[in-house]
């Protein structure tokens, strides 16, 4: 009984960590391209004269989404319309669950682990719920009746199943280095050290998986210089006929996707909760010093660090969007096919020629 | 390949100018956060209903029809000002004065700012330097057409 | 003929001639303020002064006779040098109130200081203080500051109208033009001294600060206020967009006709033109039906007189009509009446009803008050006026063109006359009461807003076109013939090519014999 609850809590808390980071990286991507442009940013909205550096923009945001108009576009498949949303929503947020916060903690003698659910296939669970948040793109595209919103779902399907391609094959070389496919397992790998101070990440052990790994989850997230299927504001897109609440819950989508991917880079290949040199007991640094620490200080160092590297790919994600150009679409093809799934080929037999020796 | 390499590069540069920025106006902003004086803001932005940007010396802003010094127009209703205007906003109706000095002034001056362009020909042209577009008014929207019809009350202020 | 040479080109004149005749002959524009080609040269501005060999000094082209082989110059240093002087001097004592003068924008003065003069002054001292606003005639306004002593008023007072209620007073810098004893310019052509004043210093009150000359447009057309047919010019704006009403006749101004009235024109055509095309004027059509008046648009109303005209032919009573026309029409006009009333409907009931004549006088004022009584003479309508008896008795339809069957007869009379006919229909451009009495009224143009052409006293043929339409709900009288042709149905092939005024004109010269010999 207590299980359930500890499970259920953990969910909870899982969930308000992903929506309420997600909402106000709706926040931090106005403030970031604002302070990039030499600009000042969303700063207007106040609740009792206080402004707070903009943080009620959300809020503001989503009560104006609020009293947006629900339209349907006519002879649309009104059903399919509306489910669009939800099920990219959907399969996005469930992802969360495979999601390592932190090592496992002690509460009256039981070990609780800082992770919703940790299948044996965790990644393999992630990798197809982000492959079924295609299904979303798609059926709006194909439920708007509008031909410019089907062709803009068809270019993100196609878009998005080519980097699939790229994204599964650069994860290959890393289960070879540490062989599970556990989430939680393939965190706790990464504690060890290589050479006696270098932090076993994942990132130094596949250093051009790593590279492989991130381009194709920028293209993933869709966004620019990837953002092919959308196009906001030359080409038409998936989401053309969505207005309101549901064009809300694809953006929101769009910004959870950031930060699962966010936390996919800091689990995979930055040692997740791991601190460099922090052990169970505190840190034991590689030149002979020892600071020791109570367990749950160690938790808090864990969950912090786990924080920070995801804000970081938050942050560099954000930079990247406000950077670069859009691709052209024969680019994005020619990235994905020739050069992204080639290179994942390469490391995947220079791991194994490595890990053979 | 060694194509890709070279764009590989040129992304980082540019991201780099990006990060730049990012770095200096966040210091920037960070500082002033906590009232300190940095020397300049982070943003280069105005606020703008609370904060004006300084116009230019010859911004050419809302006119104004300028008075001699016992409050009368200066304008005689020579109609230069019409005459030169290229969107013919101006339209102005004369009347007798009394003093035999003046004897042409204006019954009736109208700007339909609707229709005006702010080109200062009007200035220009303007003989007695009558008018004059130095009010520094740029925020002009209203809610009706008829509200933008300013005449003689509206210009003479 | 004498054989001079002027800039180099051999020019030959009649002898007698003066220097500027010929350079004008020779295509040589002279400046010149105090030259009018009407009167005889005075030689007070000294502008047209040219150089002629043999001769120490420059010479007033104006009133210098031509000698044979006498060699000219209009355009060299020594030339220009004596314009800009006396321009110079000109200006020293001309007020700079260019911006509120009227004459600025067809000023001679403007004009040849742009060309000659100087664009700095040596001249530092104040200008001389003068009277600006001496009431000289009724309409007249003299600004003796802007006066230059041209004295082509005075001397047109003294040669034309020979009335000389101006002179030149004073001497020296004190040179003034007046009236004598306070006697105003009251002679009937007193607004010829505007036009011919060369730059501001008379002004009309009728003109004075309404616009600027150069918003209007120029039409020419004849004068319809006596039998002379004056050329004039229509000066008028053809309006503003957004501004109701910017669209009107502001002046008349005599267009030059040797044969007819000379640069001149009286005032009454001068100013009564301007009052006829801008007030009471009847601006649309409407019905008085069941004593409330009901504005209705042309189609309506041309629809219901082309259903009471049908009745009356299919019922095989078209001599029924009555149709009394006016001189105000055009030739063309008076020749569709005639043609469809007289020749179609059968009519004898067709009439002619002119305002009564006034005086005339021995320079260009006519006894009658309508320009084409000649015209009408000459398509045979009889000018007596008409006797109301045989007009209304047994008519069923009265078509009026003009309000001036109200001059003729009392209003009791009229009425009682009036009421017997079941369709009475008034086509006028001016609203004088007599609608009042009328079952429908058609809003009609005045000449200077329709083509056509009216022939004068002496039978002089003078075709015009339109100028600027006040009010755009007007339809001449042509276009009300013609529209009411085709919807009767009546000779198609005929009528149908008898929509403008060209065309019947060109009817109108095969038809009849004497504007055959005027087309």
């Amino acid at each position: 009984m207590t299980d359930i609850w500890v499970v259920l809590i953990k969910i909870v808390l899982a969930l308000v960590w992903f929506f309420v980071l997600t909402l106000y990286l709706t926040w931090a991507e106005r403030k970031e391209s604002a302070v990039i442009q030499d600009r000042v940013g969303a700063n207007r909205a106040r609740i009792l004269g206080m402004t707070v550096i903009g943080l009620f923009q959300p809020i503001a945001d989503a009560i104006k989404m609020f009293f947006k108009e629900d339209f349907v576009p006519a002879f649309s498949r009104k059903a399919l319309h509306t489910i669009a949303p939800f099920v990219s929503f959907f399969f996005v947020a469930i992802t969360i669950s495979a999601v390592p916060f932190g090592d496992d903690i002690r509460i009256g003698g039981k070990a609780i682990s800082l992770q919703v659910f940790d299948a044996n296939v965790g990644l393999l669970f992630v990798l197809a719920m982000l492959s079924l948040a295609i299904y979303g793109i798609l059926i709006s595209g194909w439920a708007s009746n509008n031909r410019f919103a089907l062709l803009g779902g068809m270019r993100g399907a196609a878009q998005l199943i080519s980097y699939e391609v790229a994204l599964g094959l650069s994860l290959v070389g890393l289960i070879m280095v540490f062989p599970s496919l556990r989430m939680s397992e393939l965190v706790r790998a990464q504690g060890a050290l290589l050479f006696g101070f270098l932090p076993k990440w994942g990132v130094f052990l596949q250093p051009l998986g790593f590279l492989v790994f991130f381009f194709a989850a920028l293209a993933e997230t869709k966004r620019v210089p990837f953002d092919m299927p959308e196009g906001e504001s030359e080409i038409i897109g998936f989401f053309t006929e969505y207005g309101g609440l549901k064009w809300g819950l694809f953006m929101f989508t769009d910004f959870m996707e950031i930060l699962i991917i966010s936390t996919l880079l800091t689990s995979l290949y930055f040692g997740g909760w791991q601190v460099p040199w922090l052990g169970a007991n505190g840190f034991s640094f590689p030149w002979g010093g020892a600071w020791h620490l109570a367990p749950w200080l160690v938790t808090v160092f864990q969950v912090a660090a786990f924080n920070v590297k995801v804000f970081f790919f938050c942050w560099l994600q954000i930079l990247i969007r406000w950077t670069y150009p859009r691709f052209r679409y024969d680019q994005v093809m020619d990235l994905g096919w020739k050069l992204l799934v080639p290179l994942s080929l390469l490391n995947i037999v220079g791991t194994a020629v490595l890990l053979s020796l | 390949m060694l194509k890709a390499i070279g764009y590989f590069w040129e992304l980082l540069k540019g991201g780099w100018i990006t990060t730049r920025h990012f770095m200096t106006n966040m210091f920037h902003h960070t500082l002033r956060l906590f009232h300190i004086k940095t020397k300049r803001p982070g943003a280069v932005t105005y606020q703008y209903p609370e904060v004006k940007k300084p116009l230019a010396a010859r911004h050419r802003s809302l006119h104004r029809l300028m008075t001699r010094e016992d409050g009368k127009p200066r304008c005689v209703a020579c109609m230069l000002c019409a005459t030169v205007c290229p969107s013919e906003c101006i339209v102005i109706e004369a009347a007798e004065d009394a003093d035999p000095e003046i004897q042409k002034v204006p019954k009736s001056f109208t700007i339909d700012l609707n229709r005006c362009c702010f080109c200062g020909f009007c200035v220009e042209a303007c003989p007695e330097d009558a008018i004059r577009m130095d009010t520094g008014v740029i925020d002009l929207a209203r809610r009706s057409h008829d509200d933008l019809i300013f005449g003689l009350d509206k210009l003479l202020k | 003929m004498i054989k001079l040479f002027i800039d180099g080109a051999a020019v030959e004149v009649p002898e007698g001639t003066t220097v500027f005749k010929a350079a004008e002959q020779a295509g040589i524009a002279l400046p010149h303020f105090c030259f009018h080609p009407a009167f005889a040269p005075e030689g007070t501005c000294r502008l047209c002064l040219v150089q002629i060999e043999g001769s120490p000094k420059l010479e007033l082209s104006c009133s210098t006779v031509i000698r044979e082989g006498m060699k000219v110059v209009t355009q060299s240093p020594a030339v220009g040098e004596a314009r800009r002087g006396v321009l110079e001097f000109l200006l020293a004592e001309h007020p700079l109130d260019c911006p509120i003068c009227d004459k600025a924008g067809e000023c001679k003065l403007q004009d040849y200081s742009r060309d000659y003069g100087l664009t700095e002054s040596a001249f530092r001292e104040f200008k001389e203080k003068r009277d600006k606003k001496v009431a000289i005639g009724e309409k007249l306004l003299l600004d003796r500051e802007r006066c230059i002593q041209c004295t082509r008023c005075v001397r047109f007072l003294a040669e034309v109208t020979k009335t000389h209620e101006l002179g030149v007073f004073e001497r020296g810098v004190r040179t003034e033009i007046g009236i004598l004893d306070g006697v105003p310019v009251q002679n009937g052509y007193s607004g010829n001294l505007v036009d011919l004043c060369p730059v501001g210093a008379i002004t009309d009150t009728d003109f004075r600060f309404k616009t600027r000359p150069w918003f209007l447009s120029r039409a020419e057309s004849v004068c319809p206020h006596c039998g002379r047919g004056c050329n004039i010019y229509v000066d008028y704006h053809p309006g503003l967009p957004r501004v109701p009403g910017s669209a009107k006749v502001f002046r008349i101004r005599p267009r030059t006709n040797e044969a007819v009235n000379g640069p001149w024109i009286c005032d009454v055509g001068r100013y009564g033109y301007v009052r006829a095309q801008n007030a009471g004027r009847s601006d649309r059509p409407f019905w008085n039906k069941d004593g409330a008046k009901t504005e209705l648009g042309w189609d309506t109303a041309m629809a219901i007189l082309g259903d009471k005209l049908r009745a009356l032919v299919d019922a095989g009573r078209a001599d029924r009509v009555a149709v009394a026309a006016t001189s105000w029409l055009t030739n063309e006009e008076l020749f569709l009446v005639k043609k469809i009333f007289r020749d179609d409907f059968g009519s004898g009931r067709i009439v002619l009803c002119d305002p009564r004549p006034g005086e005339g006088d021995d320079f260009l004022r006519r006894p009658d008050r309508t320009p084409n009584a000649r015209g009408a003479r000459e398509l045979g309508f009889d000018p007596a006026p008409p006797a109301l008896e045989a007009l209304a008795r047994g008519t069923e339809v009265l078509i009026l063109f003009g309000p001036h069957i109200a001059e003729h007869f009392r209003p009791a009379e009229l009425r009682a006359a009036l009421d017997g006919i079941a369709v009475k229909v008034l086509v006028t451009p001016h609203l004088t009461g007599l609608e009042g009495l009328m079952d429908g009224v058609l809003a009609s143009a005045t000449p200077a807003e329709k083509d056509g052409s009216f022939t004068n006293f002496e039978g002089r043929v003078q075709p015009f076109a339109a100028a600027a339409r006040p009010c755009p709900d007007v339809r001449s009288e042509l276009e009300i013939l013609a529209a009411l042709a085709g919807s009767l149905g009546l000779r198609p092939d005929y009528y149908g090519r008898l929509t403008t005024a060209a065309a019947v004109r060109r009817e109108l010269a095969k038809e009849i014999p004497f504007f055959g010999a005027r087309a």
